[in-house]
């Protein structure tokens, strides 16, 4: 190793030593590690979590898109789960033998897991409709959660709110509305009353593709990261961050787009000409919405705005994962438990056994996995962090001070966000935070 | 003299660079009368990016062309004068910051050659790939 902190005891340093009160963690990422120590267990509980999270992200991304795209403004979606077999079959773009860029190695239509769930769920084998009204199926409502966080900060950077507000996108949406509701003057009536309702609706509409498209990247690389972990060629935390850190350089450039389809015509409300792109576009405001932002969801826990327990600017929000006390959270219908017992769902059998045999094994599992996923999330941070990091500032090898300083006060910079109290990244130093 | 496009193949060092440019359909914008100034990442910039970034882009010329936009001022700017002011505005849309006058370093590259005067424009040799953010 060459960067300036692992040469400490070799050779005199660049730069002198981090005083921040996250000092350890920041020379861990000059030296380039994760925020999450690599420990074997960490490995053990990241990657684990990763496969449980992929198989229902097969889900969410297939219906996303099936939603931005095919239901679009139906004014009442009660059939927006029941995706169809067309998107269940939807070739993913990054798995599958014609996939140009392939990242996971398996197929490309719905992850057989997930199948098999949708067959089956909790309960037993009955018709889908069935399924769904006993909601024994994948909480799609903890993706619409994501989509919301997203649409409701907007703008975080890249130009995907700006082009939202151009008049080429009003025009764009104004011909889809006109188009979808043809030979319907109640809606037509409504929109020539209100044009900035259904308008706004169309926005969150390419919310939902856009989250679509993000995590239809995301859904393979888990595979594989899981793939190549029970091969044993994914030996170390800073090995799955780095994984994550060439996926996010290799898809960087996807287009972001948002297309519908109505009576068999395409319509284009976002081109893909208009070159946005996957990372700028959707991967940063994503986690900066959903793993550090979010909002106060409603639960066990509740806050009093009128009394300034909720920022009053919205770039200091602090519910996502990152922050989140896993514990009161679990209440049922609250976003992130939603999305705990879809991944309890698909856990791989060495974390079943793990929870098993610590706290209260199965009977607080939600919340063993909820920790994990925390875990997993910080790491995949680290990967955005290090990613930022190769993208607009230095190696970590870089012979020169001044450089090698651009970067620490960079990641200082990122670490300041975790000095409020909600913080969970000194819980995670420790492997007995379950 | 030559044009930007036409020193830049003259050099031998900015394969990638004339390829993406082609490929994003700018040859045209670029050989036009700008002037410009262009911040050429030489094929060993390109070459260092994590695998897979460029051929993704290269697949998708908007979404190239926006990467290269940034390399690109209106107006032919010398070293002297860029060094005048702490950021430029790109043809992508968000400012190219210079973050050290000497050794002369735009964003987080370093300036190899500076002020190769041509045509329609200058060209500032670089030994990074910048990207906006």
């Amino acid at each position: 190793m060459t960067t300036a902190t692992a040469a400490v005891g070799t050779t005199t340093p660049l730069i002198p030593p981090s005083t921040h009160r996250y000092a350890e963690v920041i020379h861990r990422l000059e030296a380039g590690g994760s925020m999450l120590p690599d420990t074997p267990e960490n490995l053990k509980q990241i990657i684990g979590i990763y496969k449980a999270y992929a198989v229902p992200m097969d889900f969410y991304w297939r219906d996303l898109l099936y939603i931005a795209e095919q239901v679009f403004l139906n004014p009442l979606p009660a059939f927006k789960y029941l995706i169809s077999q067309e998107y269940l079959d939807r070739p993913c773009s990054y798995s599958g033998d014609q996939s140009k860029l392939r990242i996971w190695r398996g197929g490309e239509k719905a992850h057989p897991e997930l199948v098999e769930f949708m067959e089956r769920g909790e309960t037993r084998p009955m018709p889908r409709l069935l399924h769904h009204l006993w909601h024994d199926r994948v909480n799609m409502e903890f993706a619409e959660a994501c989509m919301q966080a997203m649409f409701w900060h907007q703008g975080m950077g890249g130009r995907f709110n700006d082009y939202l507000d151009s008049e080429a996108y009003r025009a764009n949406a104004d011909r889809a509305i006109k188009a979808y509701f043809r030979g319907n003057p109640l809606m037509l009536g409504l929109y020539k009353l209100f044009p900035e309702m259904l308008l706004e609706q169309v926005k969150q509409l390419s919310y939902y593709a856009n989250l679509g498209l993000f995590w239809e990247v995301m859904a393979p690389v888990f595979f594989e990261m899981s793939d190549l972990y029970d091969e044993g060629q994914l030996t170390s935390v800073p090995e799955a961050m780095d994984f994550l850190v060439n996926g996010i350089f290799a898809v960087a450039g996807r287009p972001i787009y948002h297309q519908v389809f109505i009576r068999g015509e395409c319509f284009e409300i976002i081109p893909k000409s208009e070159g946005l792109t996957w990372l700028y576009e959707a991967a940063l405001p994503y986690v900066e919405a959903v793993f550090y932002r979010t909002s106060p969801f409603r639960g066990t826990k509740s806050y009093n705005a009128q009394a300034g327990q909720v920022p009053g600017n919205q770039a200091d929000f602090h519910y996502g994962i990152l922050y989140a006390d896993v514990f009161p959270v679990g209440s049922a219908g609250i976003p992130p438990t939603l999305l705990m017992q879809d991944m309890l769902h698909f856990l791989p059998p060495y974390l079943q056994e793990l929870y098993r045999t610590h706290k209260r094994g199965e009977e607080d599992q939600l919340i063993q996995l909820g920790i994990s996923f925390q875990r997993s999330m910080y790491n995949v941070t680290s990967a955005v962090i290090q990613a930022l990091r190769i993208a607009l500032l230095y190696p970590l090898d870089d012979c020169d001070p001044q450089h090698l300083l651009a970067n620490r006060h960079f990641f200082e910079a990122q670490m300041d966000r975790f000095l409020r109290p909600e913080a969970r990244l000194p819980q995670i130093q420790s492997q007995a935070y379950r | 003299m030559a044009t930007i496009l036409e020193t830049a193949a003259a050099v031998g060092c900015f394969q990638t660079l004339l390829a993406a440019v082609e490929a994003a359909g700018l040859g045209a914008a670029l050989a036009s009368d700008g002037p410009f100034t262009v911040f050429a990442p030489v094929d060993a910039a390109f070459a260092a990016l994590p695998p897979g970034c460029v051929q993704t882009l290269v697949d998708h010329p908007p979404q190239l062309a926006r990467i290269l936009q940034y390399h690109v001022l209106s107006g032919a700017h010398l070293r002297q004068e860029l060094v005048t002011q702490p950021e430029w505005p790109s043809l992508e849309g968000a400012p190219v910051p210079v973050r050290c006058t000497d050794p002369f370093e735009i964003k987080n590259a370093m300036v190899i050659q500076a002020d190769v005067v041509c045509d329609n424009g200058v060209v500032h040799i670089i030994n990074r790939v910048i990207l906006p953010g």
